[in-house]
């Protein structure tokens, strides 16, 4: 009766909370009809469970939230610091990659004129130069598309801002710039994919990314950029879209205010 | 439309989208004030503590492994008020202890305390913890035992434990 008594106890709270099982409940009743003991102490508990839940909230003070807000603000700016540092290194390198492409460029003079020298014995050799010039532009793509892919976002980056030199690029690379603007996980990559794309907004491709783009983005500031540019193109395709974006809980007011303020001039 | 579990939210603030946090805030702040207030009845103190909760889960973001959200801020909270209590009990040696213990009969004069806080002051820091949790918090036995480094069937057993004890002080006196 006593080892009895102690199971059934234990069970009680569980009771209350309505947490058991078909089986335990009916064994729990069945206890109860005949032990005063425990159908005392199953009073003591409502009670007491019901002091707990008439307890009162204590309210936080608001400095509490104030200062998170501003503490979250802190590092929010921390990371753009961050992202200038990162730009910076990343401009550097390309000077370095641009002193690279001279020597480069200047070997390649010798060889061109090595050729050019050759040319006069071999007609054919222009064509050599030609299929060189080629397949020089062709290593230095497929040289920026493997960065676009590295683990290291900066690298990543770094890819993405090496395309902005390619005046006319072929399909390749804009679809390799979509996918970063679309699919990176990293916040920076996505915008600066997103700069490079900017100048080629008339590009269909480019431009059903950014509408894409309307329903997958997630940071507002990537968000606000793309309306702008969509709102400025008055795409009329971006209507609905953008009228989804605005209707969404988690987008931010500010970002609503944006789609807001293109809308009409879009419809 | 669904609300957002804390966890998606949390595994996007760790991807660098820190105004998710802005949300987890709104939704906990008032229960992790709570949970220091009813164990350390110092307002200042769970003022600070709580503060420091929030700035760490923005700042060790990276490192949230994608378990339960509220197991893993309650573990945040628990550990801070634990540092804070043996910083004091190294720097004044008993007198931190005695002051965890006896903050209850200091400030009581100060407050008017219902029946079931002074019941529960009079109880272990421990079991004062699992109760707050549990019962206050409305935290289940499985992150309860997460967050006190346990398996849920013992949390389960402390639990009751602890209710008895607490049943017993509440009903002493009255």
């Amino acid at each position: 009766m006593n080892k009895e008594d102690k199971h059934i106890s234990k069970l009680l709270p569980d009771y209350l909370d309505n947490l058991l099982d078909g089986n335990q409940k009916k064994m729990v009743e069945a206890h109860l009809t005949q032990c005063v003991a425990c159908a005392k102490e199953l009073s003591d508990l409502e009670e007491l469970f019901r002091a707990i839940d008439s307890e009162e909230e204590a309210t936080p003070p608001p400095a509490l939230k104030l200062k998170f807000l501003e503490q979250l603000e802190e590092e929010k700016k921390s990371l753009n610091k961050v992202v200038q540092i990162d730009s910076k290194t990343s401009h550097e390198r390309n000077q370095w990659a641009n002193n690279f492409l001279k020597i480069a460029a200047s070997v390649l003079l010798l060889v061109g004129a090595f050729l050019a020298g050759k040319y006069y014995s071999n007609e054919n050799s222009s064509k050599e130069i030609a299929a060189l010039t080629v397949e020089k532009m062709e290593i230095k793509q497929t040289a920026m598309l493997s960065m676009m892919e590295s683990e290291s976002a900066s690298k990543r980056i770094r890819g993405v801002n090496y395309m902005e030199e390619i005046s006319n690029p072929e399909e390749s690379i804009i679809q390799a710039l979509t996918d970063r603007m679309l699919y990176d996980e990293n916040t920076n990559v996505r915008a600066a994919a997103l700069d490079v794309l900017a100048d080629f907004r008339d590009s269909e491709t480019v431009k059903n990314t950014f509408i894409k783009a309307l329903g997958t983005e997630k940071d507002p500031s990537i968000q606000i950029a793309i309306i702008q540019i969509l709102g400025q193109m008055q795409e009329k395709k971006a209507a609905a879209p953008m009228q989804e974006l605005m209707e969404k809980e988690d987008t931010q007011p500010f970002v609503k205010e944006q789609i807001k303020s293109f809308l009409p001039d879009i419809t | 439309m669904k609300e957002r579990t804390d966890e998606s939210l949390m595994v996007e603030v760790s991807n660098g989208n820190l105004d998710n946090l802005k949300v987890l805030f709104e939704r906990h702040h008032v229960h992790v004030y709570n949970f220091l207030y009813k164990m350390s009845r110092d307002k200042m103190l769970s003022e600070d503590i709580a503060q420091d909760v929030f700035y760490k889960l923005m700042k060790y973001r990276n490192s949230y492994n994608g378990g339960s959200f509220v197991s893993w801020m309650f573990t945040i909270a628990r550990n801070n008020l634990k540092t804070h209590y043996r910083r004091n009990a190294t720097d004044h040696d008993d007198l931190g202890i005695l002051e965890y213990q006896l903050t209850e009969s200091n400030d009581e004069k100060e407050e008017d305390y219902s029946h079931l806080q002074i019941a529960l002051n009079k109880l272990d820091a421990s079991d004062r913890e699992l109760l707050i949790l549990n019962r206050f918090q409305e935290i289940k036995y499985a992150e309860l035992a997460e967050i006190i480094g346990s398996t849920p069937g013992a949390v389960k057993t402390k639990v009751s434990r602890a209710l008895k004890k607490l049943r017993k002080v509440y009903f002493e006196k009255i």
